[in-house]
């Protein structure tokens, strides 16, 4: 077959990673991990991994596990691996953080469960990245390339995170233990920038030109930003090894690999001037206007990096610069996306066999935007505010950040629900002969 | 040495046309062990599996100016294969599109509402082309769930997505 059909385990992904979300929310209310306590302290490792296999991971993955076969018009080499990835990674995740908490002293210290947790995040991760690896593979047109290259730094960052797991239950020998005092931001820096930031880039090229009627960035600049973000990710990477391997400090590294880093947002953001000057829809739908604010947090990022390498503090601000650009950047996009992706998926999977037939409602039928729109500016204004809180060292305001995050948060997943349940489709329109009610949590093959 | 017959597609495609079905009844005319040779103005790649199924082999070359030659070579066991429902089945006797719709412009996923619209008022083996922006790769489950068969490729300039889509005869 050729195209695209709906991923019958994209909602379970986006669940999952929603209550992760939750869950990381609810620890930074509570004062668990950083800023409460140090950046390197097992709370905080507990909290980092929530939020970014928890969240960012599974909503990525689920995202993709729709979004690849779209990008090459292709079916997924497997749409079989889908759960028990989820499976694996869930497994994986509980695992790991329960040792975790083990090395804090909150759990007996059982640090067998770490490297436990390393394998079956492996054994989850390893399916992902061959299933969707393998159908980019076969076409490797513009976007999915940065897929391709967000998947290669996935397999980098799990290997450096079973090494770490393994190093800290005294089982990867003296070159586990050299790695694992020196590797962390190799590490955080293939997750965050490689995974996570290249692979939202990529897909949001395709969704944004999509949504807004724009012709598709021109392959050779596209080009030049994937390459721009592959080289500083291959530089931080595999330049840390050799750094770490030579007893070099990382600083000439890691320096290289920022202002690599830099030009990628800069690139990227001469990408997006382009689509968004190019577009034939002058009127933009939510998603887009709250994906603006993600790109606004993601130069924000950059701006406050900057300043805090000039003005010599990055070390001590690094959380303030990591928490703009994991919520401001990184979740905001996925949340305005995933607001869109489940409307146009509860849309084809309702309305997909009568279409044509009989008269169905849009895809905007199934949102109602304007109620939305205020949860998203609660959420950005309380992420924005949780980063002016961590740069001025107020934990307690940060707290009340985080709660307001978590009010913004509830408000989108009670929109997202009424959406998947159909509940704002006029009623004369909502259910016409041989549509179907999708299911909450997954969807129907 | 294969014999070759010159088919040259270039006048119709720039003129918006439908080049299909003339490239079928070419390929009724050959005699056993002809190939095809065909001038296009994009690299027809659908068509490649099109022919494939009929037996033929390809070897495409590019020209100035975006253009194409492509040679249609039989192959030795030419296996004739038809799927009764799928993007590369059977494409004898393709008549000229009833309907023409010009969707480039219209927000998602309207392009893909209007098309199966058109498509359920179609007679039996009537066919419908529809201009887009991009390869509308979720409408093509919905056409292979109703039956309809389908072809379609981007122009040149890789601007437009050119859709032919055919009624269950």
């Amino acid at each position: 077959m050729i195209g695209a059909s709906i991923s019958r385990w994209t909602m379970s992904y986006f669940a999952a990673a929603l209550a992760w979300l939750f869950v990381a929310l609810a620890l930074m209310v509570a004062g668990l991990g950083f800023p409460a306590v140090h950046l390197a302290s097992p709370d905080t490792l507990v909290l980092v991994h929530v939020v970014c296999i928890g969240w960012l991971s599974l909503a990525m993955c689920g995202a993709l596990f729709q979004f690849v076969p779209v990008l090459v018009a292709r079916p997924l080499f497997s749409e079989k691996w889908a759960l028990p990835a989820l499976g694996l990674l869930t497994a994986g995740l509980v695992s790991l953080l329960a040792g975790f908490l083990g090395l804090g002293g909150r759990l007996p210290a059982w640090l067998w469960l770490l490297p436990l947790g390393a394998v079956l995040l492996v054994g989850g991760f390893g399916l992902v990245v061959v299933d969707l690896g393998l159908t980019a593979w076969l076409r490797p047109v513009g976007p999915a390339r940065f897929v391709l290259v967000g998947l290669a730094s996935l397999c980098a960052t799990i290997a450096f995170g079973a090494m770490f797991a393994f190093a800290h239950a005294g089982w990867a020998g003296s070159i586990g233990e050299t790695i694992l005092a020196n590797g962390v931001p190799l590490h955080a820096i293939g997750g965050l920038g490689g995974w996570l930031t290249l692979t939202a880039m990529g897909v949001s090229y395709r969704l944004l030109s999509m949504f807004m009627l724009s012709p598709d960035v021109d392959d050779r600049k596209s080009n030049m930003t994937l390459a721009a973000g592959a080289l500083a990710i291959a530089v931080a990477v595999v330049g840390g090894i050799v750094a770490i391997w030579l007893a070099f400090g990382l600083n000439v590294v890691l320096s290289i690999a920022a202002v690599l880093g830099l030009a990628t947002a800069a690139l990227y953001g001469r990408d997006l001037i382009g689509i968004f000057s190019g577009r034939k829809r002058r009127q933009l739908e939510l998603n887009t206007r709250m994906a603006v604010l993600s790109f606004v947090s993601l130069a924000a990022a950059a701006f406050l990096g900057v300043v805090l390498v000039l003005t010599g503090t990055f070390a001590a601000h690094v959380g303030a610069f990591a928490f703009l650009a994991v919520f401001g950047w990184l979740s905001g996009l996925v949340l305005a996306k995933l607001y869109k992706i489940v409307a146009f998926l509860t849309w084809l999977e309702a309305y997909g066999p009568v279409m044509g037939r009989t008269p169905t409602p849009r895809v905007q039928d199934l949102v109602a935007e304007e109620r939305a729109s205020k949860w998203f500016v609660i959420y950005y204004v309380a992420v924005w505010l949780g980063t002016l809180t961590l740069v001025a060292g107020q934990p307690s305001a940060f707290r009340a950040a985080a709660a307001m995050m978590t009010i913004g948060l509830a408000g989108i997943v009670r929109e997202v629900i009424r959406t998947r349940r159909l509940a704002d489709v006029a009623g004369s329109l909502r259910l016409p002969d041989g549509a179907c009610t999708p299911c909450l949590l997954c969807a129907r093959a | 040495m294969t014999d070759y017959i010159d088919v040259d597609v270039r006048p119709i495609l720039r003129a918006g046309g439908e080049p299909f079905s003339v490239i079928m009844s070419a390929l009724d005319c050959l005699e056993p062990g002809q190939g095809l040779r065909l001038y296009a103005t994009f690299k027809p790649v659908p068509l490649f599996a099109v022919m494939a199924d009929k037996g033929f082999s390809h070897s495409a070359q590019a020209l100035d100016a975006g253009e194409w030659e492509v040679l249609f070579t039989p192959t030795a066991t030419a296996t004739r294969q038809s799927a009764p429902a799928s993007g590369t089945s059977d494409f004898d006797d393709w008549p000229e599109p009833i309907v023409r719709l010009d969707n480039r412009d219209l927000d998602p996923p309207e392009p893909m509402v209007r098309i199966l619209a058109a498509a359920e008022k179609l007679g039996p083996g009537e066919t419908l082309s529809a201009l887009l922006r991009r390869e509308p790769v979720f409408l093509f489950p919905q056409l292979e769930k109703r039956g309809y068969h389908w072809l379609g490729g981007f122009s040149p300039d890789g601007a437009t997505y050119e859709l032919t889509v055919r009624a269950p005869s």
